[in-house]
């Protein structure tokens, strides 16, 4: 069909274009690294500490570094958007018969596969290390990476469209990074924190994905926290893309 | 269709824009008729709306009001259709940077459902029509203007449109590949693509236009073949600039208008436009006559009416001024 076809093909374009891009292969796939070998030695000594019930440090950590990951693979679509749309890539690709959602998703997707590629390198190399992996729990969490993949990214093509200027939606972002990643408990588990800050951080999607990552990668998959986290996840998926889809309908200059 | 020679025909086109406080209206009810094979140009300065009209033909933009038929569909009801049967070429050209120019045309013809195979046969024929050759396995981001030029035409006509729309096609070309950029979009009309061709250059516009519309302010304020056009403006020009500014060149013009050779005189910054049946014989009569009346001359000269004397007579203002302080494009 037109529109598998029509995506295929937009999603390989940027797929393979970061591919053979070495500078971009290295740093995307050295950042995670970076946090295992350069941040997660810091935890050992918290391990007995409150908040790490398990003692396993790695099976904390790692879910949430992988989360971060993703959180980041969406947030930064919209640098590329921004580019094609000064260079006029975008607007000759709406003057062809290419299916309007094939040209939204294109890029997300391919961003989507790159970011499942690091994580399941990283949980590779964290084997030795001494994180156990439950495949079916991994499996279950790799689908609500996905739909994190595609709401950020299409939040963040959406500013892109509506901005147009790399100065003001790098500032959007960044301001809006650190809060969520702060109340996500992606380095230390907001068990830790203040009763406010863990009523605040229920206002972030990033929050219920983290922890349902972490009940996911020790195999619990009926437990609550990933029932809710699908709850909040799926519709909010559902209506930001339809709202971006609109944006980018709408895109005209 | 009702004929078969009309690839384009737009009626009382209109597009407004509402910007903070007021209502622009960019494209006040444009009338367009494009024939199969013409080159059509669409001259005006920028900002006169010629890139708005683009953009709703192309189903970039919707369509206030008004009617537009392209390739055999109508604008409003099929863009999807519409969309199969043209080509189009922004100002910006659209090329993607970080691919090969070959591998940019194959995903283009992709895009509109050619196989792989036949687009690449496609990619081929047109790197060799258009000279690209010895690039085409680079990335974009090596290509000189005048490449990525040839390249975004090649994207624009790789699946063979009924009609080829190009914004601006040579704005930042050096005089060198402006002129081979010409050459290549006769060679297009020749092979049969019909080509609709906005332009803030007038020289373009004269020498490629097979018809020619101008346009200023969102309307259409002249049209015809470019000869058809320069007709109307019989004889020569000759522009006179004093030595003088401020009264004398309105006492000039008092002068000369009741010389009975003079058909019309037209004012223009410093300067001064007469009309002439022929200049040559007119000439010596002007300077007798000014010689007389005490005015010293800064410059004189004879021209053959352009476009631009076409322009200042519909407009009473010069497209060449406007180029020139808006050169290095703005969007149109």
């Amino acid at each position: 069909m037109k529109l598998f076809k029509d995506i295929e093909l937009l999603i390989k374009r940027p797929f393979l274009q970061e591919f053979h891009n070495p500078t971009w292969l290295f740093v995307s796939g050295s950042t995670p690294l970076m946090y295992l070998v350069l941040f997660m030695p810091l935890l050992k000594r918290l391990a007995s500490g409150p908040g790490f019930s398990s003692g396993n440090v790695i099976q904390l950590f790692l879910p949430g570094i992988i989360a971060l990951l993703a959180f980041g693979t969406g947030n930064f679509a919209g640098f590329s958007t921004i580019f094609e749309l000064r260079n006029g890539f975008i607007e000759r690709l709406r003057v062809t018969p290419a299916s309007r959602f094939a040209l939204l998703m294109g890029p997300i997707v391919s961003s989507m596969v790159w970011s499942l590629i690091f994580a399941t390198v990283i949980i590779g190399l964290s084997v030795p290390f001494g994180f156990h992996i439950h495949l079916l729990g991994l499996l279950v969490y790799a689908i609500l990476l996905i739909l994190m993949i595609i709401l950020f990214s299409s939040i963040s093509t959406s500013l892109a469209i509506l901005t147009r200027e790399i100065s003001t939606f790098a500032a959007i972002v960044n301001g809006v990074n650190l809060p969520l990643i702060l109340l996500a408990g992606v380095m230390l588990p907001l068990s830790l924190a203040p009763h406010w800050m863990r009523l605040v951080a229920h206002i972030n999607p990033l929050y219920y994905v983290v922890e349902a990552g972490r009940a996911l990668a020790n195999g619990q998959i009926g437990v609550s926290v990933v029932t809710e986290a699908f709850a909040i996840m799926v519709p909010l998926t559902i209506v930001i893309l339809w709202w971006s889809m609109r944006i980018y309908r709408r895109a005209v200059s | 269709m009702v004929n078969d020679d009309l690839v384009l025909k737009t009626v009382n086109l209109k597009k407004s824009f509402t910007t903070k406080k007021k209502i622009v209206e960019a494209v006040r009810g444009v009338d367009i008729v494009v024939k199969k094979g013409q080159i059509y140009g669409f001259l005006g300065p920028n900002g006169a709306g010629k890139t708005t009209t683009l953009r709703m033909l192309t189903t970039l933009l919707p369509i206030d009001e008004g009617e537009a038929m392209v390739a055999g569909y109508d604008v409003k009801r099929q863009p999807g259709e519409v969309r199969k049967h043209i080509g189009y070429v922004s100002q910006l050209g659209g090329a993607d940077d970080q691919a090969t120019g070959r591998d940019d045309l194959i995903l283009q013809a992709q895009l509109y459902g050619v196989s792989l195979s036949a687009s690449k046969k496609r990619a081929k024929e047109l790197i060799d029509a258009l000279q690209l050759s010895e690039y085409a396995d680079r990335k974009v981001t090596t290509y000189s203007g005048g490449q990525r030029r040839r390249l975004d035409i090649a994207i624009g006509i790789m699946h063979r449109p009924d009609i080829l729309f190009l914004d601006e096609p040579t704005t930042g070309l050096d005089p060198q590949n402006r002129a081979n950029m010409w050459q290549q979009i006769r060679m297009l009309r020749d092979n049969g693509t019909t080509i609709f061709l906005t332009t803030h250059y007038l020289e373009e516009a004269d020498i490629l236009s097979d018809y020619l519309t101008i346009m200023d302010h969102g309307k259409i304020v002249a049209e015809g073949t470019p000869r058809e056009l320069k007709r109307q403006i019989s004889g020569d020009a000759v522009i006179i600039k004093p030595k003088q500014e401020g009264k004398t060149i309105e006492k000039i013009q008092k002068y000369v208008s009741n010389l009975s050779f003079v058909k019309d005189t037209r004012v223009e910054g410093e300067s001064i436009h007469l009309y002439v049946e022929d200049g040559t014989q007119a000439l010596p009569q002007i300077f007798s006559l000014l010689e007389s009346k005490k005015i010293g001359l800064d410059t004189v000269s004879l021209a053959e009416p352009s476009l631009d004397d076409v322009f200042l007579k519909q407009t009473g203002r010069s497209l060449r001024d406007g180029e020139k302080k808006t050169e290095g494009g703005a969007r149109g």
